[in-house]
């Protein structure tokens, strides 16, 4: 497991354009062999921060260091492999030749650089598409490619814009399983998405930007028990609910029982573990449950309690 | 620097694979070149038949049609006996002739004593130089005579006795007009018309690579490959640098190639090629210069190829690329000279008129590189501002 | 009516290209500025003049060569720059004026003036030609002048003045022009010549650049929206046809009024005029049309819009009168709708004829856009099935 210690640092990093604030005194830091989720909606800020990451934007104020140099040097920028959102790629060469392009670039050159070329078109899936223009490409292979081409001079931070938006779900999990290798290989991935899910499955630790503002940032279970969210649970059922009612608040982890129209409401701090008990006793008092409703605390849920708006618009 | 070169080479490679650019770069050109070759073949020579119609067989009437069929004259005349005036004006009307030429009948008789008479020059309104020069070439012929006219009515009115009207007119016989042309060739040749408009037509397409160059910077930009460019370790100046490196090579090859097929194809006369071949690379200096700016004026594709536009036919229009310039008033020539295709132009109908070699060029030359130098520093900034925006 | 929303909806992303409006309305007008100030030495020589002190009998000689019509005079101050004239082509000859010409006319000599020239050029002989007998007559002056003096006396400037006097009086032997027609065959000089050229020039050029792109960038978005809505193919060309004659018209329009209000063109015969213009539109729209079933891209569109459009240009008589090259460029020019739409501008506006004396251009124009509309129409409409 990778630690925390700063591979990747960002100290109180800001810039604004304009007047406009986009990037508010930003600080977390992240490891190798780890993947680090930037969370927020569109506008948060998280774009502007991973090109300040990538050198591409100069902070207004703060510092950011790659393996201790900083960002701005071009140093550290043979150590940053970077994703755009959109597909960069040139759709008048083929495959193979943006590749190698941008392998040069990275000064890789000759057998090295055919090697590279080689084992990214099969990584992807393309190697029999090697002699092809890109514009005569699919979506998705223009993906797959758009990801390698960030690839190959092996980079030890990897930093992926929005990787998965407008991705249809079998590619959208492909890209996560990859995501996931990258790390196992020792990788730092440094991640950024509006979507809870991603944020929730494939990162190691989550900072939530929101108007370019840090608001939270830790583990998943970190960032849910921080903010004391339980679990919320809604039956709907026939028989003597009040009753049941009375019983559950007795259960062990159960904060909170509630009865209205038809419905009981459970408040508790785990829902997983107190469902058997509810469902058990549920039957002792031959209540028929017609429906269960479990809403687990998520960092959508977070996210909502700490702005009051959500995710995804 | 090593990047500028990988840069650079990535464009090429795009560039060749583009047909239009082909076209542009090097087909239309040559396509322009060849059909003003086509159209101008012998426009050069200055040459018409004249029709004659001598109706009065006197010695003077004969010793004007000797005068015409001189070889001095036969440059630029071909005779043609007519019958009569009415198929002289047919003939001229249908330009069969290009214009006529009429002796009455008495003419002789009048021309030895003192009565007047005319020759008539037939014309056409298409072609009124012919006419021109046909009544220029009489009115010469006459010229003597009506001289020694002149001179004895001077001089009775100046006091002389009008009795002595005769013996004044024998003593003016003797007399010559003292006023006299003559003619020192210059050992220039004329520039050919399809010698200005090769390097002309040339210019103007590769002035057209501008467009294209900050057309698709533009588009790279807009599809985020400018900054994964950047994202590399590269500096923004070598990004600059690439594509500058890949206009100027392309450029470079552009009119390379239309001087060398105009040249071998047309007879295109570029000049002594030490010569030639540097108010080339200067252009295409120039050219690197304006795509620069254009990119560093511009802030989308769309603007960029509004502004390329303007730029490119701007320069060729005040710079005499679609106009001879030489026939232009005085003040468009001064004009042209603040373009750069300006001063090539110059210097490549210098080049072709005077056989001058690397001195002839060295002031025009010089202006494209001052232009250039303008231009450039104008440019490097906002170009730079728009690689790293 | 979807045709009109159609041809609405083109005309506005027009209007906001700004590279369309420079290209619609900046660009012509300054050519047609340029053309007209250039387009003059058909029918004039030019020639220098080096005056280095030759008093007044050089200014009398200099006086008398500007008033030749077939002549224009440039003074020049060197010798040298005369000399880079004559070989830059700028003048057909240069005359140099000695310093000592009045001197030695009046002391009895006979004078040289010397006529720089290109070797083997006629066109200069013909210009020398006609500077010759400015020469001759200016000397005849001199030689009475002379002879006066030598036999009865007086000063050479009293009998300068004399034999000026006398000049009309005297009976000579003259060299008169009969014009034999009037019908030209070239439209006059100057802005005559390039605004009704450039008409056809630019008509074409813009109507062919802009349809192509317009139309190309609308096929993607087409063959969606046909999927949904309710429109025949045969209303999209309508509206795509009728927004290409308005945009031709629009420009057409643009430059008979800039030709009428700004450079005192008169354009004939008004209602032979009026349909020459909207016929020329019709067949510059249906070139457009073709285009755009036949360009690949946008970029192919500017690429090769202004290329051809220079090209017909040339081969039409645009850019320079047809009756100055030869027979055969001049019958593959006529292959071109150009040629004819000068040759009926040329009718109009050089020989002011009417309806009649161009029915034979129009017959021709008319069958061009006839044929160029229905191949547009007829791959356009397979193209959106």
């Amino acid at each position: 497991m990778g630690t925390p210690a700063g591979f990747l640092r960002c100290d109180s990093v800001s810039k604004s354009f304009d007047g406009r604030v986009a990037v508010d005194a930003v600080s977390f830091e992240m490891g190798r062999g780890e993947v680090y989720g930037l969370l927020g909606p569109n506008g948060a800020g998280k774009t502007t921060t991973i090109k300040m990451v990538c050198g591409l934007i100069e902070p207004d104020g703060g510092a950011i260091t790659v393996d201790g140099r900083s960002s701005r040097d071009l140093a550290a920028r043979s150590l940053v492999g970077y994703v755009p959102q959109e597909v960069a790629l040139y759709p008048d060469l083929t495959a193979a030749e943006n590749l190698s392009f941008f392998c040069r670039l990275y000064g890789l050159r000759g057998r090295v650089a055919d090697e590279r070329v080689r084992e990214a078109l099969e990584l992807t899936d393309l190697a029999d598409r090697r002699d092809d223009r890109v514009d005569a490409f699919s979506g998705g292979m223009k993906r797959r490619l758009n990801i390698a081409a960030g690839l190959l001079h092996h980079p030890a931070l990897l930093v992926l814009d929005e990787p998965t938006v407008g991705v249809d779900p079998q590619s959208r999990h492909a890209i996560l399983e990859r995501v996931g290798a990258f790390k196992r290989a020792g990788m730092a991935v440094l991640y950024t998405t509006h979507y809870m899910e991603e944020a929730e499955r494939v990162c190691d630790r989550v900072g939530i930007v929101d108007h370019g503002k840090m608001i939270a940032e830790g583990t998943r279970r970190e960032l849910v028990a921080q903010l004391g969210e339980k679990d919320t649970i809604d039956l709907s059922a026939v028989g003597n609910l009040e009753e049941l009612a009375h019983t559950l608040r007795g259960v062990p982890g159960v904060e909170q029982a509630a009865v209205a129209d038809g419905r009981i409401h459970l408040l508790t701090s785990d829902g997983r573990s107190v469902l058997p008990l509810l469902i058990e006793a549920a039957g002792r008092l031959q209540v028929e449950i017609s429906s269960v409703d479990i809403s687990e605390a998520n960092l959508e849920a977070v996210f909502l309690h700490l702005t009051g708006t959500a995710l995804r618009e | 620097m090593r990047a500028a070169l990988v840069i650079a080479r990535k464009d090429l490679r795009q560039r060749v694979r583009d047909r239009s650019a082909i076209i542009l770069g090097l087909v239309a050109p040559v396509a322009i070149a060849a059909l003003m070759s086509l159209a101008f073949n012998g426009a050069d020579t200055f040459h018409f038949t004249l029709g004659l119609v001598d109706q009065d067989h006197g010695p003077v009437a004969t010793a004007l049609r000797q005068n015409l069929e001189l070889p001095a004259l036969r440059r630029i005349v071909t005779l043609k006996v007519l019958d009569s005036e009415a198929q002289a004006r047919e003939e001229v009307r249908s330009q069969r002739v290009a214009a006529a030429l009429v002796i009455p009948p008495g003419f002789s008789a009048a021309a030895t004593s003192s009565a007047s008479s005319a020759l008539h020059t037939l014309s056409s309104v298409n072609n009124t130089i012919a006419a021109d020069v046909s009544r220029s070439i009489a009115s010469s012929f006459v010229a003597q005579i009506n001289a020694d006219r002149l001179s004895v009515a001077t001089a009775i009115a100046s006091g002389s006795p009008t009795s002595r009207a005769a013996v004044l007119a024998a003593a003016a016989t003797d007399l010559r007009i003292p006023e006299q042309l003559v003619q020192r060739p210059l050992g220039a040749h004329p520039v050919k018309v399809v010698s200005y408009y090769a390097p002309a037509m040339a210019i103007l397409f590769l002035f057209f690579t501008i467009s294209f160059s900050s057309r698709s910077f533009f588009a790279e930009r807009a599809q985020g490959l400018i900054e994964r460019l950047r994202a590399a370790p590269v500096h923004p100046a070598e990004i600059l640098l690439g594509k500058v490196l890949s206009v100027f090579v392309f450029g470079v090859a552009s009119l390379g190639m239309v001087w060398l097929v105009t040249a071998a194809a047309f007879g295109a006369d570029w000049g002594a090629p030490a010569a030639a071949g540097l108010v080339c690379a200067s252009l295409v200096v120039a050219t690197v210069c304006l795509t620069a700016l254009v990119i560093g004026l511009a802030r989308t594709q769309r603007q960029a190829e509004g502004i390329a536009s303007a730029v490119v036919f701007i320069l060729a229009l005040v710079g005499g690329n679609f106009v001879f310039i030489s026939t232009a008033p005085s003040v468009m020539r001064r004009l042209a000279l603040f373009t750069p295709n300006g001063w090539a132009l110059r210097a490549f109908t210098d080049l072709s008129t005077t056989g001058g070699g690397l001195h002839t060029v060295a002031v025009p030359v010089l202006a494209i590189l001052a232009f250039s130098g303008v231009v450039g520093a104008a440019a490097v900034r906002l170009a730079y501002r728009a690689v790293t925006a | 009516m979807t045709p009109i929303a159609i041809a609405k909806a083109s005309l506005q992303r027009v209007v906001r290209d700004r590279r369309a409006l420079f290209f619609m309305i900046a660009l012509p007008i300054l050519v047609i500025i340029i053309i007209g100030a250039t387009v003059r030495g058909y029918n004039r020589f030019s020639v220098g003049v080096v005056d280095l002190g030759s008093g007044r009998a050089g200014h009398d000689l200099v006086a008398a060569l500007a008033d030749s019509s077939d002549l224009t005079v440039h003074a020049y101050r060197s010798t040298a720059s005369a000399t880079t004239a004559v070989a830059r082509g700028e003048v057909s000859l240069a005359l140099v004026l000695p310093a000592s010409m009045d001197a030695g006319l009046r002391a009895g000599r006979s004078v040289a003036v010397t006529a720089l020239t290109e070797e083997a050029s006629t066109t200069q002989e013909a210009a020398y030609n006609a500077v010759a007998s400015v020469v001759a007559s200016q000397g005849s002056r001199l030689q009475a002048a002379r002879f006066a003096t030598s036999v009865q006396g007086g000063t050479l400037d009293q009998n300068l003045s004399r034999a000026a006097s006398l000049e009309a009086r005297v009976p000579v032997v003259a060299v008169e022009t009969l014009q034999v027609d009037a019908r030209s065959n070239t439209l006059p000089e100057g802005f005559s010549y390039s605004t009704p050229t450039m008409l056809v020039l630019f008509v074409f050029i813009n109507t062919l650049t802009g349809a192509a792109s317009i139309i190309e960038t609308r096929r993607l978005g087409m063959y969606e929206r046909m999927s949904v809505a309710p429109v025949r193919p045969r209303a999209i060309v309508a509206g795509e046809a009728m927004s290409l004659v308005t945009l031709s018209l629009l420009q057409a329009l643009l430059i008979v009024g800039t030709g009428a209000l700004l450079f005192g063109v008169s354009w004939g015969d008004p209602l032979a005029a009026a349909t020459l213009v909207v016929l020329w539109a019709v067949v510059a729209a249906g070139v457009g049309l073709l285009a755009g079933t036949l360009f690949r891209s946008p970029e192919q569109a500017s690429a090769l819009g202004p290329t051809l459009g220079i090209l017909f240009g040339m081969l039409g008589g645009c850019m320079w009168p047809l009756s100055i090259v030869s027979p055969a460029v001049r019958a593959i020019g006529h292959a071109t709708p150009h040629a004819w739409a000068v040759d009926a501008w040329t009718a109009l506006i050089a020989r002011g004829a009417g309806f009649a004396g161009i029915a034979t251009d129009l017959a021709v124009l008319v069958a061009f856009a006839v044929a160029l509309m229905a191949l547009a129409t007829w791959r356009l409409g397979r193209r959106l099935v």
